[in-house]
């Protein structure tokens, strides 16, 4: 009965403080964003917009595909096709190989996470170093992100300062005060920053009509990959393309605002050539976006821009965590793009939903993430994943309502389940809805047989 | 994987096309446009300061920043500055740089977001001094994203950047640190 993601929910809500910090912490940055949505007469017009543009672009995406690489070409840089993720990691091999880099710095990127770049390249001999904090701390640990906007979220200060001890990142034994590692964690960056032949970026949006890339960071860190390696390659999926810069307003405004409930990031960079003695390469890649393109229910997915609201909301993710859910992006948007990933590995993850719908509201593009797990729920059966126990009761409810008289029957006789112990019903193991809750209380007397005695008023 | 086959697949699989919606959208505006933009530049963790064109913009900087040794600038009227990222060898010449002084071309309102175009040799001032003061002229402060999109401009070295106030993170724990990978602070100066 128990999905993978309720087992693995299990075990994170033993921890009863750090499962009440995670639920309260983003329960503070959605607060934020709330804020920073009020503080706009003109929110729900942006959601709006966004959600227009980028139905327009992405029904015209081989036509902005063109115009976009089209103007990087004329800049200068090199255009890379890549069709699926072994493709884009050769892809990013070679170019490396060519200009025989021993170590890379990158900046946060979910789609080379998608494609599994880094252990491609490690394996390779490459040495790459993610130099966003967060996604560093989590690398030196061996870990996966646990959410796509805040990667370490799910560590303590202590946990991060024991592992900086051990690296020799940090010199004060016991010192886990945040500013003092993140000055440690600057130091030790830097130098890798210094000496690395190449800096990978991922990319917020690409803009057509100017072959612009845009990275938003907090740190910097996409610019300081950037600054100094002789090479510059950017990991960007093919559906983040808006029109123009008049479009680009509409998304830098809302990116941050929805993310983190920050005003802005404190970059948001435009990358339109190499620089000076420099080469620039831009990888495309598909991946099964194309096929998302085709999904008469599901296509709209391709409007996301990852900002990770919908996981700051959900209070399944405050209150699971994003170690809990089987596909890489955790949250409302990680169960749909794990369902059009791969619906049989990934249906694991659509129970991991009230249904509240809390995510569409906030959503700032409209994707409708709630809704649309509503949607996978009701294929789940055609998948033959739907649960043998729901099925079960659900064929049970179908004849007892389809019958009347079974039904009047079986309401007459209710009552008397009343008399029933609880011992007898509540076998956790053959009835797991007897978990956390009492046995219902059947009333004496049905609504129906009232009504028609007229003691209804 | 050849371009033509993916686009051709996506035109495929394309099924209704929409149009562009009308681009008219009412941007927030402020009653007092320069207070709000160092109102928020403040808040995004940045220092603001209101100088006259005529002041002596070397010894403010000087001031501001006592105890830096290196300065770095490739502004004509900076002569406080012993590094140029037009003359440096390599970008990674400029480490070490106390303080970067740049000239930003717009600044927005609404978030304290400063254009930035590279209008140097090394961009790498911009992210790798320690500390950032960036010049702006009061009669370039806009109210919001839209109007300063619809202003900007590219040079010919083909980046440019939006920055607002200091490189921060909240990685570890959500508490709040400024000072990541680029500037720990950012002083703007609003030339009037």
């Amino acid at each position: 009965m128990s999905t993978l993601h309720s087992k693995a929910a299990h075990e994170f809500l033993k921890d009863v403080d750090k499962t009440t910090w995670h639920d309260a912490t983003f329960w503070s940055v959605r607060t934020k964003r709330d804020i920073m949505a009020q503080g706009l007469p003109e929110w729900e017009s942006l959601r709006e917009h966004a959600s227009d543009i980028k139905k327009h672009t992405i029904t015209h995406l081989a036509d902005y595909l063109e115009m976009f690489s089209d103007h990087l070409e004329r800049n200068g840089v090199i255009v890379h096709w890549a069709k699926d993720a072994q493709e884009f990691n050769e892809i990013v091999f070679g170019i490396l190989e060519t200009h025989k880099v021993e170590k890379m710095v990158k900046s946060k990127s979910m789609l080379t996470e998608e494609c599994g770049m880094n252990a491609y390249l490690m394996e390779r001999g490459i040495d790459v170093v993610e130099t966003d904090l967060g996604e560093r701390i989590i690398q030196l640990l061996g870990q996966k992100p646990s959410h796509i906007v805040m990667p370490a979220i799910h560590l303590k200060r202590e946990e991060v300062g024991r592992m900086f001890e051990e690296k020799g990142i940090s010199k004060e034994i016991g010192n886990y005060d945040p500013t003092y590692l993140t000055r440690c964690a600057r130091q030790h960056l830097r130098n890798q920053f210094m000496e690395a032949g190449a800096g990978l970026t991922g990319a917020n949006f690409g803009v057509a009509k100017t072959g612009d890339v845009v990275v938003c960071t907090n740190e910097g860190n996409a610019d300081m990959s950037t600054s100094m390696p002789k090479l510059h390659i950017v990991a960007m999926g093919i559906e983040k393309l808006v029109p123009d810069y008049e479009s680009l307003a509409v998304f830098q405004r809302l990116l941050c605002r929805c993310g983190t409930g920050q005003p802005t990031t404190t970059y948001t960079s435009h990358f339109r050539k190499a620089r000076p003695g420099a080469e620039m390469h831009v990888v495309l890649v598909d991946n099964g976006r194309s096929d998302i393109l085709g999904n008469p229910d599901h296509w709209q997915t391709l409007k996301c821009m990852r900002c990770g609201a919908c996981m700051n909301t959900c209070p399944v993710y405050r209150r699971s965590g994003g170690y809990s859910y089987t596909y890489f992006i955790p949250g409302p948007i990680g169960v749909n793009l794990g369902m059009l990933r791969n619906p049989v590995q990934y249906s694991d993850n659509v129970s991991a939903c009230s249904l509240c719908l809390s995510c569409d509201n906030v959503c700032p593009s409209k994707v409708d993430p709630g809704s649309q797990i509503y949607v996978w729920r009701q294929q789940l059966d055609s998948l033959g994943k739907a649960d043998p126990m729901k099925k079960f009761m659900s064929k049970g409810m179908t004849t007892l309502f389809d019958n009347p008289t079974l039904y009047n029957t079986a309401l007459k006789f209710a009552p008397l389940a009343n008399d029933v112990p609880e011992c007898m019903t509540h076998f956790s193991r053959l009835n797991p809805w007897s978990i956390g809750h009492d046995k219902p209380h059947f009333a004496g007397e049905s609504f129906h047989e009232m009504w028609k005695k007229g003691e209804v008023k | 994987m050849r371009k033509e086959d993916l686009l051709d697949k996506l035109r495929a699989n394309t099924r209704e096309q929409y149009d562009m919606p009308d681009m008219h959208i009412d941007g927030i505006k402020y009653p007092d446009t320069v207070q709000q933009f160092m109102d928020m530049t403040k808040s995004v963790g940045g220092n603001v300061m209101m100088v006259k064109k005529t002041d002596d913009l070397n010894m403010i900087i000087r001031n501001l920043y006592s105890e830096a040794k290196v300065f770095a600038s490739n502004l004509p009227f900076i002569n406080i500055a012993q590094r140029n990222p037009d003359t440096v060898a390599e970008a990674q010449d400029l480490n070490g740089t106390d303080v970067g002084i740049i000239q930003g071309s717009v600044g927005v309102a609404e978030n304290g977001c400063i254009w930035v175009p590279q209008t140097m040799k090394e961009k790498a001032i911009c992210f790798i001094s320690e500390y950032l003061v960036i010049l702006l002229d009061k009669g370039d402060i806009v109210d919001n994203m839209h109007e300063a999109y619809s202003r900007i401009e590219m040079t010919d070295y083909g980046f440019g950047t939006f920055i607002s106030g200091p490189s921060k993170t909240a990685d570890i724990e959500q508490a709040l640190v400024m000072g990541a990978q680029a500037a720990r602070g950012v002083t703007v100066l609003i030339l009037e």
